[in-house]
């Protein structure tokens, strides 16, 4: 038993409680309006940016849900991606996606959190849905997602670019670009009526645009000191300029048929009607794509070509900027043996990002020829479809005429794959023209050589000029 | 919708019942016995004799009157205990719930899952606490504060006592739970967006039986697994003989809704090989079977509608495809040009096994076969994914069933909490009510397999040798003494486990309602009210006598 009264053990608890409240009080005390004479803690908070308020916008609901938890989070935080987790598994969406936000009000500042989730609505949980229009819904909820994601880390480069993920190449590049790009403009959801989400697409823009726009975003975090930890930085950094080109490439693609439709709404055409307007649309596109490959060309070669990068080649630190030959490299080097490592490291890194190659592809595209020959291979393809025969050949002819043309002046491009298979595909409509009127071929024609290199993949190119003419 | 609501056995329930009590009665009459023989000798056996007339006496001569008087103390006394402060929480929770229910942006039906299963939850997780806390402490505060002996010395009976204590706090959670239910209700209505309150209804299903032909046609026990971890999906491949072949009973004009559609509502999946055209989901078609005629109706295409499921309207009179199904008409539907669903695909006599005469299929039943037509595609269900919805019954009548589960459930937590008051004290009593609530709420199934020896890789001591040695599930074990000791052991420890698992009741039974209703069904007496009437019912008897025991035999000095 001890000697202390009761009275004598209150004063003493608190005397223990005054003593322990002063290192409190002296480390957590927050500081005046100016910032100034706060505790360690609070300084140290305010110095690395590690705020609610700096990190960014504050979710109150969040944070009243971890003081509720006292110091309980983590296991909370645990159950809690069990139950999401079993919830995917039983294909309960709905729980999933609340247990899901359940999850980031636990954990608001944890990046890799929100990328995987917004991976997993994106991406995964989309691909269980068979309806195109669902998929579509779950690939907005994943970016959704990630844009509340955003929001909460304002610093956070990562966000960011994985933001600008699911608007271009999920979007874009999915076995379902074609329906989801035309979703990006006019929701299927009955409450947009037709239109955009707005919560989603809200400048009503192409989804490789939107992308740019966040890779950009991305871009400027980055370069705030922000470090991204996703890919190599100068990779990193070219993403807005790609998807500019990206942009171009799905405009070339999907473009006039997108477009068409979109002018023919629900309108009944006559033959005349629907035949003007494809004339109409065509003539705009080929000048618009045209003017997309000039600014890929732009971004490429003057914005992204000119960043500089200071990077660690073989144990040398050296700064480089993708844009740059020879004559660049000599003009800064101090000594023959700095311009070759100089040299060796801008090859390097030029041929890991695909420099060369892309700045040859869009100095090509940009060329008025390859924008007509785009666009006379399209009209061939068309006239094919109708079986208008000599028009079919006709404007065929005139495609392998321009194609060689830019495989002389771009020899390289011989490997640019779409640029290859136009070639072919213009070859296949030629020589079908010919043989459907009865007539055989001539012997020599353009492209000719391009032809019979590739004559070991004709069965796969016969399949794929096969495919476009299905219905679906 | 992920759960598969089987019938609840209530022949085979009352015979557990009264196998497992009857054996829990023997037992510890035989102890209890054998200590009083022990103890005091002749003597014992007469005490004991004289204990068992007791208990018998306190049944027979029980009062409502001071059962009823006793409740109210009980009641009055929760009350002073601020029993009723959990509305506090409650009120701030549902100020707040909003915030976290973000799920505006899902499809309705999705929404009213989410907002039904937060507001059923909500309640039963605030109101258990508080009756759990109430029930295991009212007791032994009583003895602790003397004022048991006011009651004792009363001529009240301990069997009153008890009762009167369940009555009281089952009568303080039913007040918390209706008005909880009630704000629950207007809650929903007021927060639920207005496009998803047209999905607030209750479905009334017509469930049948499932089973499987493979891709030759032949019968299979399930369908194909196309990489699912779940394995509740059974698969059938498009364009082949495979077939989902649910079997309905009882089927009378009845089962028609007011225009004479027969409401079949299906929630298939669709699971592609390869993507087809995406225009348009899969198709699958009905081909409607007389089981006994083996008349075959099939309907025209229809296209999946995944996870909101889909309701195709069959009319009565089914119109005929194809010339051979003319001719078959012309026999059948007596030349009307169209089968009748209930006349034609309805059997009227009941399938026989023809070598042993037991009855297959019986008679009033109807067959859909399912197909799905799509080449190189797979259709994917189970049991509750194919049923005849009846008219829709309001959402508030399935709501009040939820609610009455949750009550049923609050009386159990009140009827073991009693009892464990009686023979330990406060804080022993809450934990053990508090472990036999979580172990019978979320451990049954692994005690389950533990008891049926499903679960791989032995029992606790197997178990830790496995992990010492590195060893998986599967690898089987040296041949030697150790090993067969050690399986001994863990025997006698799974058979202890049996008993606990025979003992713990199972909560599972009362979140069906929640199910149901989060599901958008009614919820289904036989299946989801039933049992957990029936499971409180079962527990409150031995409870009660055990209670009734323990307070006659407990030193209610000793604080």
């Amino acid at each position: 038993m001890n000697q202390f009264t009761s009275q004598h053990r209150k004063f003493l608890y608190l005397g223990g409680i005054l003593l322990l409240l002063i290192p409190i009080i002296r480390l957590g005390m927050p500081g005046d309006s100016s910032g100034k004479n706060a505790g360690t803690i609070a300084e140290m908070r305010t110095r690395l940016d590690l705020g609610e308020s700096n990190l960014g916008d504050i979710d109150p609901s969040g944070a009243a849900m971890n003081l509720v938890l006292l110091g309980l989070r983590g296991v909370a935080a645990n159950i809690l991606w069990v139950q999401a987790d079993e919830q995917k598994s039983h294909k309960d969406w709905a729980a999933m996606r609340a247990t899901t936000e359940s999850i980031i009000r636990l954990q608001p500042h944890f990046v890799k959190v929100w990328e995987y989730n917004g991976w997993n609505l994106a991406y995964n949980v989309s691909a269980e849905w068979d309806a195109v229009s669902d998929r579509y819904y779950w690939v907005k909820e994943g970016g959704k997602f990630l844009q509340q994601g955003v929001k909460r880390n304002r610093s956070s480069s990562d966000l960011l670019w994985h933001t600008g993920r699911i608007y271009g190449p999920k979007i874009g590049l999915s076995d379902e670009a074609r329906f989801f790009r035309r979703y990006f403009r006019a929701d299927p959801d009955p409450q947009f009526k037709g239109g955009v989400d707005p919560a989603w697409n809200e400048r009503d823009e192409d989804n490789y645009i939107a992308a740019k726009d966040w890779f950009a975003k991305g871009n400027d975090v980055e370069g705030q000191g922000n470090r991204q930890t996703i890919m190599d930085r100068s990779i990193f950094r070219s993403y807005p300029a790609r998807s500019q080109l990206d942009y171009a490439s799905a405009l070339q693609k999907y473009g006039f048929n997108e477009e068409y439709d979109r002018r023919a709404a629900d309108r009944k055409l006559s033959e005349s009607e629907q035949e003007a307007l494809q004339l109409e649309v065509r003539e705009q596109l080929r000048e618009q794509n045209r003017a997309a490959w000039e600014q890929g060309f732009q971004e490429w070669t003057q914005k992204y070509g000119q960043e500089l990068f200071t990077v660690d080649y073989r144990g040398n630190i050296v700064t480089i900027k993708m844009e740059m030959n020879e004559d660049d490299v000599s003009d800064i080097a101090r000594s023959p043996e700095e311009t070759k490592v100089l040299m060796q490291a801008v090859t390097a890194y030029q041929n890991m990002t695909n420099y060369r190659y892309w700045r040859t592809r869009t100095l090509c595209e940009a060329e008025p020829e390859t924008a007509e020959a785009h666009w006379l291979l399209f009209a061939a393809m068309e006239e094919y479809r109708k079986q208008n025969l000599e028009k079919a050949r006709e404007y065929a002819e005139r495609v392998m005429t321009l194609l060689e043309g830019v495989f002389k002046k771009y020899p390289e491009l011989d490997v640019e794959e779409d640029l290859v298979e136009d070639g072919i595909n213009a070859v296949m409509i030629w020589q079908y023209a010919y043989r459907l009127s009865g007539e055989r071929p001539p012997a020599e024609y353009p492209l000719k050589a391009l032809y019979d290199s590739r004559a070991s993949e004709m069965t796969e190119y016969e399949r794929r000029f096969n495919r476009r003419f299905l219905p679906y | 919708m992920d759960f598969d609501p089987q019938a609840f056995e209530f022949s085979a329930a009352i015979w557990s019942w009264l196998l497992i009590c009857g054996s829990a009665a023997a037992i510890l009459a035989a102890v209890s016995l054998f200590f009083c023989l022990v103890s005091r000798g002749g003597a014992g056996a007469t005490a004991w004799a004289n204990e068992i007339v007791g208990i018998l006496q306190d049944v027979i001569s029980i009062s409502p009157r001071r059962v009823f008087a006793l409740a109210q103390l009980t009641f009055r006394e929760a009350i002073r205990r601020k029993a009723l402060l959990v509305f506090v929480v409650f009120a701030i929770l549902f100020m707040f719930a909003g915030w976290f229910l973000s799920a505006s942006s899902l499809a309705p039906e999705f929404q009213v899952k989410v907002y039904v299963t937060f507001v059923l939850r909500a309640i039963s997780w605030l109101l258990l606490p508080v009756v759990l806390l109430l029930s295991c402490w009212g007791l032994p505060e009583d003895i602790k504060q003397r004022s048991l002996h006011t009651v004792v010395t009363k001529p009240a009976r301990r069997l009153e006592v008890v009762l009167g204590r369940m009555l009281g706090f089952a009568t303080v959670g039913t007040i918390v739970l209706v008005v909880m239910a009630g704000v629950g209700w207007g809650w929903i209505r007021r927060q639920l967006p207005e496009e998803a309150q047209k999905q607030l209804t209750c479905r009334q299903p017509v469930f049948g039986e499932l089973r499987f032909n493979d891709r030759e046609g032949n019968p299979a026990t399930a369908g194909i697994n196309v990489g699912d971890v779940w394995e509740f999906y059974s698969y059938i491949e498009g364009a082949t003989k495979a077939r989902a072949i649910w079997t309905f009973h009882d089927i009378t004009p009845d089962v028609l809704d007011a225009d004479g559609n027969l409401r079949l509502e299906n929630r298939f999946q669709a699971f592609r090989s390869h993507k087809g055209d995406m225009r348009r989901s899969l198709y699958y078609q009905y081909v409607l079977v007389n089981p006994e005629t083996g008349l075959r109706v099939p309907t025209s295409l229809k296209t999946v509608v995944e996870f909101r499921g889909r309701t195709d309207l069959l009319p009565r009179a089914l119109p005929r495809v194809g010339e051979a199904a003319q001719e078959k008409a012309g026999e059948a539907a007596d030349g009307k040009g169209a089968y009748d669903l209930i006349d034609d695909l309805v059997s009227k006599q009941p399938v026989l096994n023809p070598e042993t005469k037991e009855v297959l299929i019986p008679a009033g039943s109807l067959q859909v076969e399912v197909a799905c037509v799509d080449p190189g595609q797979y259709l994917g269900m189970a049991r509750p994914h194919l049923f005849i919805r009846m008219p829709d019954r309001s959402f508030e009548a399935g709501y009040m069933k939820a609610v009455f589960g949750i009550e049923m459930m609050m009386l159990l937590v009140v009827v073991l909490g009693v009892t464990a008051s009686t023979f330990v004290k406060g804080p022993v009593a809450t934990m053990l009510t508090f472990c036999l609530l979580v172990i019978g709420q979320s451990a049954r199934e692994f005690m389950s397999k533990l008891v049926n020896n499903e679960e791989q890789g032995g029992g606790t001591f197997e178990s830790i040798y496995r992990l010492l040695y590195h060893m998986n599930p599967v690898t089987e074990l040296p041949d030697n003494p150790a090993t067969t000791a050690m399986r001994a052991i863990d025997n006698s420890m799974v058979s202890l486990m049996w008993l606990f698992y025979n003992i713990i009741p199972d909560f599972g039974f009362f979140s069906r309602s929640l199910t149901y209703l989060a599901n958008g069904f009614d919820v289904s007496f036989n299946n989801a009210v039933l049992p957990g009437m029936v499971i409180t019912l079962g527990y409150l008897i031995p409870c009660v006598l055990l209670g009734c025991f323990c307070l006659r035999n407990r030193e209610l000095e000793a604080k």
